[in-house]
């Protein structure tokens, strides 16, 4: 086992480098980012003008620098051992550029003796390694990533835990109730439900709610003014409203105004949770109700509600864990398309906002820390599969 | 000696497995059309797919036509073009025809989603194949690039990939008549053509390890069976085990998790679109589509509808399609 | 073997796939020079150095201002305009018609069909029977044309397109990302383009020099420095928009911008396609709202009341400021917000002229209220004055500088030379920091060590390098003397060279002094960056990222303030914002959050619930055209 848990972490951080190290590539090639739009603007900026702003975001470092640089916050300066300095003189980046009329290549190098004024440790990352996921750059330009990240995480797990925990109380009973009902009405109009919304693409039922729920009720209070028209997105309203015309007036922030701002993703993210789970849970089930030792239990005359619940119901729980774990990585990263379609102030919405404008630190703290939760669930729900079904080892 | 030894046989397997393999696929047939939802999944299929290549036919407008004349934008179905013909899904807020917009966003969907299901089995065949046959260090660096896909979180990745490329302007250096072909068939410019493909390829790159995976497990079990061993021990090449053996016994998995792969690429295409790193306008896709249509909800409540059906009917028939083909082919695994 | 063969074939096409599409960022491909491949090749001297036989023809240029409707473009994009409004949105040149620089009508080729068509028969570029392109020497009128794939621009460039083809020319359209056009070093940066569209800004000051000038054409020997994409080089339109920007009164310098708009006209190198309009929309209940063209409506906030005398505003935005520290933040948003706090350029810039900041300043420095002078200086070699381009220059043989009477002149490098030297007070009225400590002139000492630290973060610092001297007043009395370089004569010398205070004072949260404190970690201070002290009308109460900011009564501001808080909510969809004003969630809904979108607005404009404001904004598309090739 120790064995097997040093190679599947050594291959973890295989997996993180090598994403960090092929989404910075990516990043490298990409136009835009914080340049954008420089010469937008109807002033004068100088070839120096450039330069300067360019090193501002590192960018006159080489891409492989400035990754280590991200990475382990590394190099900082000449190397030094033992109160000597080497490689001072070792070129790490380009300031600025030659023209082609002056021959072309690169006028003012950067060697790694002028990287401490360059790119003073108060501006630097000290490597996202040691928890510095460096400044945002054009999103909130200066500000640390990590207080961005935390910023929205509380809007983000707002949605996902009651959203999970709610999935868990209805998915579980239903697909078990399900399997054991197998061939009934009841399990054929289940699965077929859960079928289509395991197959439904997310973001339209997002927008199938908001166009039932919000749209229509409120273009129709006029007529109807018993319609409800829930709030179409944001986490909460700035000012009072009513849900239809004569109710109690709602004040912003009050318990009942976040509640009904999570009403709809929340639904939205339990709905296809509880398609998949269950579904999950279901065929599981199934399959342990085949086994021998169930058909032993219930030819032993066991009560059929034992057979279930003692028997049956943990052994077809087990592989449901790894199923489990993996929504860990969602807890932290959010849901991209329905917090997108809610308007939702969380993670996932930052991550897109963050590549629309190309704001290349927030995307890739938010890409690095996913991957190694991602990792992390994976390996956890290996482990736990081996703890709690004895017939698995790993060696 | 060798010669007549190997071929006296192998003519024998293959009239047996010509006059089995027609029956057995009867029987697929036979029990597919049992599964009444995916046999309606089939017929929703093909009349989607005979709008869609009908187009041009079934509606008079073009697909970028921008008609500002008209003053009601986004315009309900029925709404009057400025020549007085009428737009039967209405318009969007630039006037152009629904109709013709969300026939042509199926047409880049849908074939979006058959090159990617196509490359992505091929590739994933040939591999897994090939890895889990052969085994040794090829197998060891395939397992581990499809371990490797497998543990990374795809959406945010896929995002974050397909940004970039979009924003680079990249093109893929494939031959013009294929650009030219796929412009002709989009109605749009062979650049754009090309963007399509380049997320094409990011969908494949992404995406071939479930074949690869299936394909590995079945030539890991084949190889070590008799009739691959007596095969081989009558001078069959590789290759020819391979292709003649192996890969067709893997068929039937790889046929339904192509048709499951259709479902998702679908989905993956609509939402990247959805998210504006997709297909880009003015090349239509149902997910633009959609992204477009929820700015104008509160005046058109009915316009993201226009191509959220289509899309959600193509996306649960083809998983129907899917599970109909899993039940048929493979009766062990009766629901 | 064949399985080896097929083996590898896949990986080499993932491979390939994979390299092609990432190892080459290749771009839009090159514009192929116009009319064909056989046009002559640009080997020789170098890139964007041979005019572009097609579109270095002003007849062309001509024709195609002739071809393109601009009445129908602006209909396209704002349907339900009404017709004055959208008169009101056409251009004949590169400024506005309600501009104090544009002295028009001026003669730009206008729609015409017949003319543009006649142009071009005259020109060579002949229809043949039964063709619907144009051709000339065998080489048929096909331009590639570039803009963003915004669907706004999507939308008047389909017109275009069908307008241009009714003429027989053919446009190949390329909608690019903007952040390729945009690009620091693409598209529009490198002249990747033979038609290119984008828009300016306008400003109180017309400026125009970066974009116009002979000097100012950025090509590949001169590291792309300029803004002038067309290669345009026009030696009375430059001499006339290098003076326009080196001259002090109003009525000269409009002298000079008639003359530039007059050779605009004529050469037609870019074509000035609409102003856009934009609308700014505000319940009823509100009172005090001026909307303006050039100045955020924000300015007087503290004048807004609400109807029912709530004491709280709520204002729609659809974008969230990045920064609440001016010098680094180029965003509308910022300025917005900042704007009653004193923040951000505290004057105020309305109908394309300036005013104080009412509280803030008296009156700005101008010549004519004696605040400041426009000296003769003597100078000699070795001094260091401002060039004619706009450079500090050490005066040597052979520098180009202006003379004190506006003349061009080469220095001999021993003659006695005069120029002119601005010399200018900056006086300021008594105000207090919203922590209670009156802003002192210490506070405009670290104003100019900061803003002019090369390590803060600031883009240009072509104010700070035309300053000689600065006198700072010792009496405690908030009032500085300005002397600038010899040769300086900024149009805006009126305005402070540093755009507000900072409160040297304060202490940051790690114990410093924000004096203290480099310039490099500004950037990043909370109390710069975030929540800043303010000396206007308004502070920053709090900023809660994603969602909104709140602003507060200045409880030291000397003035009026008819509501207390004012919270600005950041809402990314205009559709939901709309939604939010209809229902009163939202009190005003500002100019970039709207846009010209206000459709669903004019039921609630109607009934007497909303205001709607519709005007031309300063900001025009226009479609430049590159002179040379590649």
């Amino acid at each position: 086992m120790t064995a097997y848990l040093i190679r599947r972490l050594f291959q973890m951080v295989i997996v993180v480098f090598v994403v960090s190290i092929f989404m910075f590539f990516l990043f490298n090639i990409a136009p835009g980012g914080p340049l954008t739009g420089l010469q937008q603007q109807q002033r004068r900026i100088t070839a120096e003008d450039r330069a300067r702003i360019r090193a501002q975001y590192e960018l006159d470092l080489a891409w492989p620098w400035r990754y280590t640089r991200w990475l382990v916050g590394w190099p900082d300066g000449p190397v030094t051992i033992a109160g000597n300095q080497y490689l001072a003189d070792m070129v790490v980046g380009c300031y600025m550029e030659a023209t082609p009329e002056e021959g072309g290549g690169c006028i003012d190098t950067v060697t790694l003796a002028e990287v401490p004024q360059l790119h003073p440790a108060v501006k630097s990352s000290r490597g996202i390694v040691f928890g510095d996921f460096g400044k945002s750059t054009v999103v909130q330009p200066g500000q640390p990533v990590f207080g961005l990240l935390m910023s929205r995480l509380p809007a983000t797990l707002q949605l996902q835990i009651p959203s999970l925990l709610l999935a868990l109380l209805v998915g579980v009973p239903l697909g078990i109730y399900s399997a054991v009902r197998q061939y009934s009405k009841f399990d054929y109009t289940f699965t077929t439900a859960a079928f289509i919304g395991s197959s439904m693409p997310t973001f339209f039922f997002g927008l199938l709610f908001i166009l039932a729920f919000s749209v229509i009720p409120s273009l129709n209070q006029d007529q109807f003014p018993w319609l409800i028209a829930l709030p179409p997105g944001l986490q909460k309203a700035v000012r009072p409203y009513e849900l239809a015309p004569g109710w109690p007036t709602i004040n912003p922030g009050t318990p009942v105004d976040l509640f009904l701002h999570m009403l709809m993703p929340v639904t939205v993210l339990t709905i296809i949770n509880v398609a998949f789970w269950s579904r999950f849970l279901r065929s599981s089930m199934l399959e342990v109700l085949r086994q021998d030792y169930v058909r032993t239990a219930r030819a032993k005359g066991l009560r059929e509600a034992l057979v279930i619940n003692k028997h049956a119901l943990r052994n077809a729980l087990i592989p449901f864990i790894t199923v489990l774990v993996l929504t860990i990585p969602g807890l932290f990263a959010g849901a991209i398309l329905t917090e997108t379609v809610f308007a939702w102030p969380g993670m996932g919405r930052l991550y897109n906002e963050a590549l629309q404008r190309s704001d290349y630190n927030i995307a890739l703290a938010f890409i690095y820390v996913t991957t190694i939760l991602t990792v992390l669930a994976t390996l956890l729900g290996d482990i736990l599969y081996a703890v709690v079904d004895p017939r698995i080892r790993y060696s | 000696m060798t010669a007549s030894a190997t071929t006296t046989p192998l003519v024998i397997k293959k009239i047996e497995r010509e006059g089995k393999e027609e029956s057995q696929w009867r029987i697929v047939g036979r029990r597919f059309a049992r599964h009444r939802l995916a046999m309606i999944s089939l017929v929703i299929i093909i009349i989607i797919f005979a709008l869609t290549l009908l187009a041009p036919v079934i509606s008079p407008f073009s697909r970028d036509a921008v008609d500002i004349a008209v003053t009601a934008r986004p315009g309900p179905p029925g709404t009057l073009s400025s020549a007085g013909e009428v737009h039967l899904l209405g318009v969007d807020h630039l006037g152009r025809d629904l109709l013709t917009r969300v026939l042509y966003g199926g047409r880049v969907s849908l074939t979006i989603a058959f090159i990617v299901v196509i490359f992505q089995e091929l590739v994933g065949v040939s591999l897994g194949a090939y890895s889990g046959f052969y085994g040794g260090w090829p197998d060891g660096i395939i397992s581990r690039i499809v371990e490797f896909l497998l543990s990374i979180p795809t959406l945010p990745i896929l995002l974050i990939t397909s940004s970039i490329l979009i924003k680079t302007d990249a093109q893929l250096p494939v031959p013009a008549f294929v650009t030219n072909g796929l412009a002709r068939f989009f109605d749009s410019t062979p650049q754009d053509a090309n963007k399509v493909l380049v997320l094409c390829l990011i969908l494949v790159v992404l995406g071939w390890t479930g074949a690869a995976r299936l394909m590995r497990g079945m030539a890991l079990t084949l190889r070590g069976q008799d009739f691959v061993e007596s095969l081989r021990a009558m001078g069959a090449s590789n290759g020819r085990i391979i292709f003649r053996h192996i890969i067709p016994n893997g068929i039937a998995p790889i046929l339904v998790n192509a048709s499951l792969g259709l479902a998702a690429i679908v989905i993956f295409e609509s939402a990247l679109s959805y998210l504006g790193v997709g297909v880009q306008e003015p090349t239509p896709s149902w997910g633009n589509m959609l992204a477009s249509a929820q700015s104008y909800m509160f005046q058109a409540p009915w316009l993201p509808l226009v191509p959220g059906i289509p899309l959600v009917l193509v996306t649960v028939a083809f998983n129907f399609v899917g599970d109909g083909l899993r039940d048929a082919l493979d009766p062990r695994l009766k629901r | 073997m064949q399985t080896k063969k097929f083996l590898v074939l896949s990986l080499f096409v993932l491979m390939a796939m994979v390299l092609g599409a990432c190892a080459a960022p290749a771009g839009v491909p090159a514009a192929a020079p116009a009319g064909g491949e056989a046009a002559a090749p640009a080997a020789d001297g170098g890139e964007f150095t041979v005019l572009n036989p097609v579109l270095g023809d002003v007849a062309v240029r001509t024709a195609l201002a002739q071809c393109i409707d601009r009445d129908a473009l602006i209909a396209s994009v704002y349907p339900t305009l009404d017709a004055e409004t959208k008169v009101a949105l056409q251009m004949d040149s590169n400024l506005p018609k309600t501009h104090w620089a544009w002295s028009g009508p001026y003669d730009f080729p206008q729609y015409d069909v017949e003319a543009g068509s006649a142009t071009l028969d005259a020109a060579g570029w002949t229809l043949p029977e039964g063709e619907s392109v144009r051709v000339k020497d065998g080489e048929s009128l096909v331009l590639k044309f570039v803009t963003t794939n915004a669907a706004f621009r999507q939308t008047w460039s389909a017109v275009m397109i069908q307008n241009l083809a009714e003429c027989g020319i053919q446009i190949i359209p390329t909608y690019a990302p903007a952040s390729w056009w945009f690009g620091d070093t693409t598209g529009l940066a490198r002249r990747d383009f033979e038609l290119g569209a984008f828009a300016w800004v306008g400003e109180a000051d017309p400026g125009g020099r970066t974009l116009y000038a002979c000097n100012q054409i950025p090509l590949p020997n001169n590291g792309w420095e300029g803004q002038n994409s067309m290669g345009w080089c026009n030696e009375v339109a430059s001499n006339a928009i290098i003076k326009a920007n080196n001259t002090l009164t109003k009525e000269d310098r409009a002298v000079q911008y008639d003359i530039f708009q007059k050779e605009f006209a004529k050469d037609v190198v870019s074509i000035p396609l609409f102003q856009r309009a934009e609308a700014e929309a505000f319940t009823t209940d509100l009172t005090g709202p001026q909307i303006d063209p050039t100045e955020y409506s924000s300015w007087n906030l503290a004048e807004w009341k609400l109807a029912d005398g709530g004491d709280t505003i709520v204002i729609g935005m659809s974008q969230e400021p990045d920064s609440m520290w001016q010098l680094v933040s180029s965003m509308a948003a910022t300025a917005y917000v900042q704007k009653p706090t004193g923040l951000n350029r505290p004057y105020v810039q309305a109908n394309y002229d300036f005013a104080p900041f009412p509280g803030y300043q008296d009156a700005l420095s101008t010549i004519e209220n004696g605040l400041a002078t426009n000296n003769d200086v003597e100078v000699k070699a070795g001094d260091t004055v401002y060039s004619k381009d706009g450079e500090p220059v050490t005066l040597e043989k052979d520098a180009v500088v202006f003379d004190k009477d506006g003349n061009e002149v080469t220095y001999d490098g021993t003659s006695p030379l005069t120029m002119k030297q601005l010399v200018v007070d900056y006086k300021f009225l008594p105000v207090t920091w919203s922590d209670g400590t009156p802003v002192s002139i210490a506070d405009f000492q670290l104003a100019q060590k900061i803003d002019c630290d090369k390590e803060s973060g600031a883009t240009s610092f072509i104010t700070c390098e035309s300053i000689q001297d600065i006198q700072w007043a010792d009496d405690g009395s908030l009032a500085f003397t300005v002397t600038y370089l010899p040769g300086v004569q900024t149009p805006t010398y009126f305005l402070s060279p540093f755009d507000h205070p900072y409160p040297s004072h304060q202490v940051t949260t790690d114990g410093r002094t924000l004096a203290d404190v480099p310039a490099a970690e500004w950037l990043t201070l909370k109390e710069i960056a975030e929540l800043p002290l303010s000396f206007g009308p308004y502070m920053v109460k709090e900023w809660n990222k994603g969602q909104n900011l709140v602003l507060e009564k200045n409880p030291y501001w000397a003035g009026e303030v008819a509501t207390p808080n004012v919270i600005f909510v950041f809402i990314p969809d205009t559709n939901q914002a709309q939604a939010q004003l209809i229902n009163g969630d939202v009190d005003l809904l500002e100019k970039s959050t709207l846009g010209a979108q206000f459709e669903p607005l004019l039921p609630a404009v109607e009934s007497g619930q909303l205001n709607l404001e519709i005007s031309p904004s300063p900001t025009w598309e226009h479609m430049d055209i590159n002179l040379y090739l590649p």
